[in-house]
């Protein structure tokens, strides 16, 4: 590896260790809080019992807004590296993005012709 | 209302004993005949709003004009024709009581609930008759004469709400077996009185698919603080403080309705400078409640910055109200028989300086507001309410106008010389919540219209009677003549007596008809004193409202109806 | 209970230099949580506005959450139905916590002395700050502000800052 990648990595490796750390360090020489029972439990604007109980499902358009986010996230994730290398990969990876983009792009239509994102 | 009405009302009710009193009719029935006569006069009289029960305890009345302890008041209004009808009758025995109305009128339902709630008196057939103002761990009935005013019972835990929504929701026939063969199931969640947008302290248990509402149920009662009981033992000048604090944002409208009341059945007639005092005062004051509403409605959809610049104009009157009253909220302007104090100098000057700040703040609001699309969005077919459900839930004021019923007071029942302005009603065409919002503005600007010309016709003179069992005498006249003295010592201590009766009257305040239902037994202090509030009754039709609606639309539907949680729980 | 590992180092330069930036950065932006029930809670909202600008205070942040608030305000009249509530908010707030009774009514009951209404919120939870007045002018608000400020100046991280309300016990107490 040349030298200012090593140090990059490292520098970001080091960086992303500092939150844990500061969170373990100041939770070690910060001061405590008290732990009272009331306050321990859930918030529900002032009431004592969560109304229908904490275990209650939510219900399941909540779900899959939140799946379908997540999928369509990771591949523009994905598309971003062969952007950066688009010149590189030249046709070969032009035509594995296509591929890649129709796959999903078939579902999205599907899920159009579900009615998924009609948010009601 | 018209003469023949009263002959009209004996000859389809014969078995009832009809009077009038002030400008309504009063209707004596017997108990079984209640259910008869009250739809009979929704269906052949045209009385279709039910502004108000509510029940009266006879225990300590000198001389009380029925046998029974209890007695319950039905007051009706027929807004087409002007007719104002209270229909009463006595109650022998709380536990047994009476046949409810809400089959005939949806507004019925939360107001015999307050009526069971405050005096114990039952309503069979009542769908949903549980505690509404007071606390669910309460004992007793707070409004009986036998109830001590200062008895406080501690409530150690709130009530959970679960079992009313479950009915509710069981009662709206949802189909959750279905719902459970997807994986998902009606979700409950607590909009809790400890929330930003509710506005001060109402409580929503809702009952969920997703975001949309199935059932809904409002707890109200948070900020009850016993008004009616508290006017029973002050004098009927003291009480004037206590009603500025039921609608906070237009307080001088509460005080106006108050003594307007009095001064109706005691006959007493105020100077002409009072009144157009009064006209100026109470629209100027119902601009000030529109702009909080907007300003709230609009912070609420996520326009912050309609709140900053409202509050601005809102901000600049207070410093006319504070030279007027010496509060920036709280006025307790009037007293019975004219007002606390006159006009300042140069009053007309400063008024038209806040007027056209008004104008062009709102103006400006109003600019950025309308064609908005993200406004129209949130706000436009949303929690749509037509007329007739309305009309049955008993709203009143700017909310009944959005949904297309023509009735204002200040048009269909004038007082105050306000049949001599020139001004229009503002009526919406949709009923939704963008017509509750931009009503509103219009009514500002009408307003804006009204006091222009009550300025330009307001006489000179006094703004007090000249009675002294009414008003308090000039300080020369108390300290140098025993008449003086004497009737000031009296006015203070005793109050002023006001005939001995019953009779209700309303305003047409901010938010709707206010109305003031009295029992005096001739003394000083009022026997009873019962506010009909607006928002009490609009907040009852917000069930109704949101149900097939979203979270969000409910939220924005709440800020729109401008509940003010003094007036709601009084 | 809520001393951290600094107070081990007693009292000395150290600590009271620490004392100053702590105290310093808490009284700087006090987050109001506010409890809004009446009339007072409209003059808060005056408060909160242009004109008298509870910002420049720090405190303009108003959260709605009591885990990201740390000063409860209780702006209004606080009846029998609502104590629980008070109670609740009250202690799932997070320490430090301060809380301001603002008005007449939540101070004392105000004018309302009968069978629904609290007297005075210092029945439910401890108080640290009272401002007087139906309703109060937003000037006695910001009065009430900088008051908690001059308390929170003199707090040590020596001493538990809720040590001062551990003998508190209200009428929801028991």
């Amino acid at each position: 590896m040349s030298s200012e990648l090593l140090f990059s990595t490292i520098a970001i490796f080091l960086l992303a260790a500092l939150v844990p750390i500061g969170m373990v360090a100041t939770t070690i020489f910060g001061p405590r809080s008290s732990k009272e029972k009331i306050k321990n439990e859930a918030y529900e604007s002032g009431i004592k019992n969560v109304l229908g109980g904490v275990d209650q499902k939510f219900s399941v358009k909540f779900y899959l807004i939140a799946i379908l986010f997540l999928i369509f996230d990771i591949e523009a994730v994905f598309m971003y590296p062969w952007a950066v290398n688009v010149r590189e990969l030249s046709w070969f990876g032009l035509t594995e993005m296509v591929v890649f983009i129709l796959l999903l792009l078939t579902g999205l239509i599907y899920i159009l012709r579900k009615g998924v994102l009609n948010w009601r | 209302m018209k003469d023949t009405t009263l002959t009209q009302l004996q000859e389809a009710f014969p078995s009832a004993t009809c009077t009038q009193v002030i400008d309504t009719a009063v209707l004596d029935v017997q108990p079984n005949d209640l259910t008869t006569t009250l739809t009979a006069l929704k269906e052949a009289f045209g009385c279709d709003l039910l502004l108000d029960v509510t029940g009266i305890d006879y225990l300590t009345y000198p001389k009380p004009p029925q046998k029974e302890r209890f007695r319950v008041v039905y007051t009706l209004r027929n807004w087409r024709d002007n007719l104002v009808v209270q229909v009463r009758t006595g109650v022998s025995n709380p536990e047994i009581g009476l046949p409810t109305a809400s089959s005939i009128w949806e507004s019925a339902n939360w107001g015999e609930r307050e009526c069971w709630d405050q005096y114990g008196i039952n309503f069979s057939g009542h769908p949903d008759l549980r505690r509404i103002l007071n606390h669910v761990q309460f004992k007793g009935h707070p409004l009986r004469k036998d109830y001590p005013v200062d008895k406080r019972q501690i409530l150690m835990e709130s009530d959970s709400l679960e079992a009313p929504l479950k009915s509710r929701l069981a009662s709206k026939n949802i189909a959750r077996e279905a719902m459970t063969e997807l994986g998902t199931d009606v979700m409950f969640l607590n909009i809790g009185p400890a929330h930003p947008a509710t506005h001060g302290a109402i409580r929503f248990a809702v009952a969920l698919d997703g975001e949309t509402i199935l059932a809904n149920i409002v707890e109200i009662g948070y900020l009850h603080r016993g008004f009616e009981k508290l006017a029973e033992t002050h004098t009927y000048n003291q009480v004037i403080p206590l009603t500025d604090r039921l609608n906070y944002c237009s307080s001088m409208m509460n005080n106006i309705a108050y003594v307007k009341a009095i001064e109706k059945f005691a006959a007493i007639e105020i100077t002409e400078r009072a009144q157009f005092m009064r006209v100026v005062l109470g629209e100027f004051y119902r601009i000030l409640d529109h702009l909080v509403c907007l300003a709230a409605a609009g912070v609420d959809v996520g326009g912050l910055t309609n709140y900053w610049y409202l509050y601005d104009e809102k901000e600049a009157a207070y410093d006319f109200i504070s030279k007027l009253c010496g509060g920036r909220l709280m006025s307790t302007a009037t007293r019975i028989g004219g007002m606390y104090h006159d006009f300042h100098e140069g009053w007309e000057k400063e008024m038209e300086f806040h007027l056209a700040a008004i104008e062009k703040g709102a103006g400006d609001s109003q600019g950025l507001m309308e064609k908005n699309r993200i406004l129209q969005d949130r706000m436009q077919n949303v929690c749509r309410f037509s007329p007739e459900q309305a009309i049955s839930f008993g709203l009143t004021g700017p909310n009944l106008r959005s949904c297309g019923v023509p009735f204002d007071l200040r048009k269909d029942a004038p007082y105050y010389n306000y049949d001599s302005f020139d001004f229009d009603i503002p009526i919406g065409s949709n009923g939704d919540v963008y017509d509750r919002f931009m009503i509103r503005y219009e009514e500002i600007k009408q307003s804006i219209r009204i006091i222009r010309q009550a300025m330009k016709m307001i006489p000179g003179g006094p703004v007090n009677v000249n009675d002294s069992q009414v008003h308090l005498p000039k300080k020369a006249q108390v300290y140098t003549k025993i008449e003086g003295l004497a009737n000031h010592f009296k006015m203070v201590f005793e109050g002023v007596h006001v005939p001995k009766g019953e009779w209700y009257d309303g305003y047409e305040a901010a938010n709707g008809e206010l109305g003031f239902h009295f029992v005096s037994d001739g003394s000083g202090t009022p026997y009873k004193c019962k506010v009909r509030p607006p928002c009490f009754y609009t907040l009852g039709a917000f069930p109704a409202m949101v149900e097939g609606n979203m979270i969000a639309d409910a939220i924005v539907n709440l800020s729109c109806l401008n509940i003010i949680g003094g007036e709601l729980d009084r | 209970m809520a001393l951290g590992i600094e107070a081990s180092l007693g009292e000395s330069v150290l600590t009271s230099k620490l004392d100053e930036i702590i105290n310093w950065g808490r009284k700087y932006s006090l987050w109001p949580y506010v409890f809004g029930t009446a009339c007072c809670a409209i003059e808060f909202m005056s408060t909160a506005a242009a004109q008298f600008d509870i910002s420049r205070f720090g405190a303009e942040v108003v959260r709605y959450s009591p885990r990201q608030a740390d000063m409860l305000m209780v702006c209004g009249t606080i009846t029998y139905k609502q104590a629980p509530i008070l109670h609740r908010i009250y202690h799932q707030l997070c320490e430090p916590k301060w809380v301001v009774s603002v008005g007449a009514c939540a101070t004392s009951g105000g004018i309302y002395d009968n069978y629904c209404t609290v007297q005075g919120i210092d029945q439910i939870i401890p108080v640290d700050v009272y401002v007087s007045g139906c309703p109060p002018r937003p000037e006695g608000i910001l009065n009430a502000l900088m008051d908690l400020q001059k308390q929170i100046e003199s707090n040590s991280i020596l001493i538990d800052p809720q040590a001062r309300h551990k003998d508190f016990r209200g009428i929801l107490d028991q």
